[in-house]
């Protein structure tokens, strides 16, 4: 095998990010030399993964890699192992491509702080660490790479300590997230215990074979330490003061990227460790904790006051949506999960550099403070636009492509199973998706549109660099809603069959025969992911109806002789007879704040608003109760159905 | 005794993670965290033990079907388990003492300006 034999890629693309962060600590003093190094290593990685879309995505090739050449003797898998899958190459590619963006809008984004060379370094250990975990094919592996991100990510969260909450966001993050490290790992051990190996291919053989109350134990602590780092519901709110503190481009990361690791292990969880996805029980529990997620955080982002801890709960609204269309197990159900956890990577990447870039501007991200910024930084806003159009499923972004298959999914399950719930679902999902736009309405107004204040008049657009990067995620968010037929045939359906054909995933790595052999009659059958989309809903006439609304809106403007003097002419602006008139007063400041908006909506839910809020104490002794109580009702839950 | 082990191992988990809900001194939050991990170690370890069992340090030729030792992967593992609670305890305790200087106080019930 030589060493440009695309079986050495996934190493390779690991090896870069570590290799670009221990170099930039040695190398990383000047400041070309860093950011070089740092984009050199990303595009390293983007382009092995990228390779591999050929062979794995295209031809489906299982790519099982030992390290060292230690191929399993006797039937035992003893050495380390990397097994790349459509459904890992999938993730990995998600990764690569936020972490690519991410590097460059961190250039300028973070030019003005210091140490930045200590900034690189955890950059490229939280990434390296992801793309690890998703590309590995050993359980305690993934573990280890468990560790590493949340450390890296601990550590970016509190990189501006200065900043309101960095320090103590952090500290809440890491007391959490380590309960769920140290859940992860006894889950690990126990599964040890029982069968005496850490390869997850051998594992997914002998799992479903051996299960009692150990691994079943085992099963609720995997799925709520993998809950802790997708941060669904009870773990939310961690992942709100993490990316309000942290800097834009990490919390890019943490959303496109940590909660897609988390989401990508319950997948490995349940669907290949321990098979039980065809159980409806199993398929409440994910569809339950979706729903939750989806929900509460909606709401809860509808009363947020600051820009970027309001898209935190949008990013989890969103995950939600993911884990409700993966626990459907159903073709179309997990297509529609996995295509929308990529959009959510580009979208929530697009908004928080948004964020970033209000933020990098004006020095502020509150809500109540800003206004008015579309006439100074029109990029941004068009940019932020296009991000707040694909997760409010608006036509023809791509969010509505993957929202629509959501829904699909749920309301053929409930025809299918007959089970009313399912319907309740869809239901929830729209109610969500409805919210989400409204709380989209509410940021564009109370930030972008409305009155300047005075404070922001010499506000200027962010520099080049910044909005190359978001114009990649905006690019990447109109290309895949107007494609959706290449995208779940070239990525989200490969993926798909990969999950539903795990006796391949067991033989590419332990050799041909070895699941039939362990496993028997109660091997799964593999199924072929095939599923009809429903029409008319084809974006590219979304797109046309929009375009001819817009024509129209221009065709009556231009008929109305719109009157532009008011608004346009340089030296009328200065001119007070062109103000708008009302008393004879001179006009104030009056601009509609964004919790002005719904406030009839609000104050009709109050109750529920103000008995959230008081539950999300702030304080870290509540919110690791809610971790250790949500183990306790996952483990009783576990021990009663499988 | 290896069923003692078992117990103790999970009595300490347990009492870890009830140290970190109930307690609000920022300082035994930590403690909370490493008392988890050292039942997780024993835990860990008391799994690979064979009763009888000699240390896993063999030559080829002296390695033969009849050899009786005790299982060495968990023996790893509890090394990588070690180093990462070290890394924790040694990362919240930075954590804490910024959180002093800037808040004035252990106690969590004080920290807590993000919310709702």
């Amino acid at each position: 095998m030589s060493m440009l034999s695309y079986q050495h890629f996934p190493i390779y693309s690991i090896m870069v990010l570590f290799l670009g962060a221990f170099l930039i600590v040695m190398l990383g003093r000047n400041k070309a030399v860093r950011n070089i190094l740092a984009l050199l290593a990303v595009t390293a990685s983007f382009c092995f993964l990228a390779a591999l879309v050929k062979p794995v995505m295209i031809n489906g090739e299982i790519i099982a890699y030992w390290m060292g050449g230690r191929a399993p003797a006797g039937g035992y898998a003893i050495g380390i192992a990397l097994e790349v899958d459509a459904l890992s190459l999938f993730f990995g590619l998600l990764v690569a491509t936020a972490v690519l963006v991410s590097c460059i809008y961190s250039i300028q984004y973070m030019s003005h702080d210091h140490n930045v060379r200590e900034y690189y370094t955890l950059f490229l250990m939280l990434s390296g660490g992801v793309m690890g975990l998703v590309l590995s094919g050993d359980i305690f592996n993934m573990f280890i790479m468990v560790e590493i991100l949340t450390f890296a990510a601990v550590a970016l969260t509190a990189f501006r300590n200065t900043a309101k909450g960095a320090l103590e966001a952090a500290f809440k993050y890491l007391v959490v997230g380590s309960m769920g490290s140290t859940c992860i790992l006894v889950g690990t051990i126990m599964l040890y215990a029982q069968v005496h190996t850490l390869n997850f291919a051998q594992l997914s053989a002998l799992i479903p074979g051996n299960l009692n109350n150990a691994t079943k134990l085992a099963f609720a602590l995997l799925f709520i330490g993998f809950g802790t780092k997708a941060f669904i519901v009870p773990f939310h709110p961690l992942a709100a003061d993490a990316h309000g503190a942290a800097p834009a481009s990490i919390s890019v990361l943490i959303s496109g990227v940590l909660t897609k690791s988390g989401i990508y292990g319950i997948i490995r969880l349940s669907y290949f460790l321990f098979q039980s996805m065809g159980l409806g029980t199993v398929q409440f529990m994910l569809v339950f904790f979706g729903c939750m997620s989806m929900f509460i955080c909606v709401t809860m982002a509808l009363a947020q006051h600051d820009f970027k801890r309001l898209l935190a709960f949008h990013s989890i609204s969103q995950i939600g949506y993911v884990l409700t269309a993966v626990g459907l197990c159903t073709a179309l159900g997990i297509s529609a999960g996995l295509y929308h956890a990529m959009n959510h990577t580009l979208f929530k990447g697009l908004l928080f550099l948004a964020a970033g870039a209000v933020l990098h501007q004006t020095g502020t991200t509150d809500l109540d403070r800003l206004g008015g910024l579309s006439k100074k930084m029109p990029w941004t806003t068009v940019l932020f636009l296009i991000g707040a159009f694909s997760i409010s499923g608006i036509p023809p972004f791509n969010g509505f492509a993957s929202k629509w298959m959501i829904y699909q999914a749920t309301y053929e399950k409930a025809v299918e199973s007959g089970n009313i719930g399912f319907l309740l679902v869809t239901i929830i999902a729209l109610i969500t998706s409805v919210l989400t736009l409204a709380s989209f309405v509410k940021v564009s107004q109370s930030v972008f549109f409305g009155q300047l204040p005075k404070e922001y008049e010499n506000v200027k657009e962010v520099s080049f660099g910044m909005r190359f990067a978001m114009c990649i995620f905006a690019l990447l968010c109109v290309v895949t809603g107007l494609f959706p037929n290449l995208v779940t045939k070239y990525l989200t359906e490969p993926a798909a069959n990969a999950v539903f054909n795990v006796t391949n995933y067991i033989n590419s790595m332990m050799g041909s025969g070895y699941a039939e052999s362990v496993m028997g009659e109660s091997l799964p059958a593999v199924q072929t992911c095939t599923f009809v989309e429903v029409g008319c809903w084809n974006p590219v006439s979304w797109l046309l109806v929009l375009a001819i609304a817009l024509l129209a809106v221009t065709l009556v403007a231009v008929c109305g002789k719109y009157d532009q003097v008011s608004e346009n002419k340089g030296a009328a602006l200065t001119d007070s007879k062109y103000d708008l008139f009302f008393g004879g007063e001179e006009s104030v400041y009056s601009q509609v704040g964004g919790g002005d908006l719904f406030w009839g909506f609000k104050h009709n839910w109050r109750h529920y608003f103000s008995f959230m809020h008081d539950l999300h104490s702030g304080i870290v002794n509540d919110y690791a109760l809610w971790a250790v109580v949500a183990l306790a009702l996952v483990t009783v839950f576990l021990q009663i159905v499988l | 005794m290896i069923l003692m082990n078992y117990i103790v191992a999970f009595f300490l988990i347990c009492l870890g993670f009830y140290t970190v809900v109930t307690k609000y001194n920022l300082v035994k939050t930590v403690i909370g965290l490493s008392i988890a991990d050292y039942g997780v170690n024993l835990l860990i370890i008391s799994i690979g033990f064979n009763p009888g069992g000699t240390a896993p340090i063999f030559t080829w030729s002296e390695l033969n079907p009849n050899s009786f030792f005790v299982d060495p992967i968990p023996q790893a593992l509890t090394l990588t388990s070690i180093v990462i609670g070290a890394c924790v305890t040694a990362m919240s305790l930075a954590l804490v003492i910024k959180l002093e200087e800037q808040y004035g106080t252990l106690d969590t019930r004080e920290i807590r300006r993000l919310r709702g």
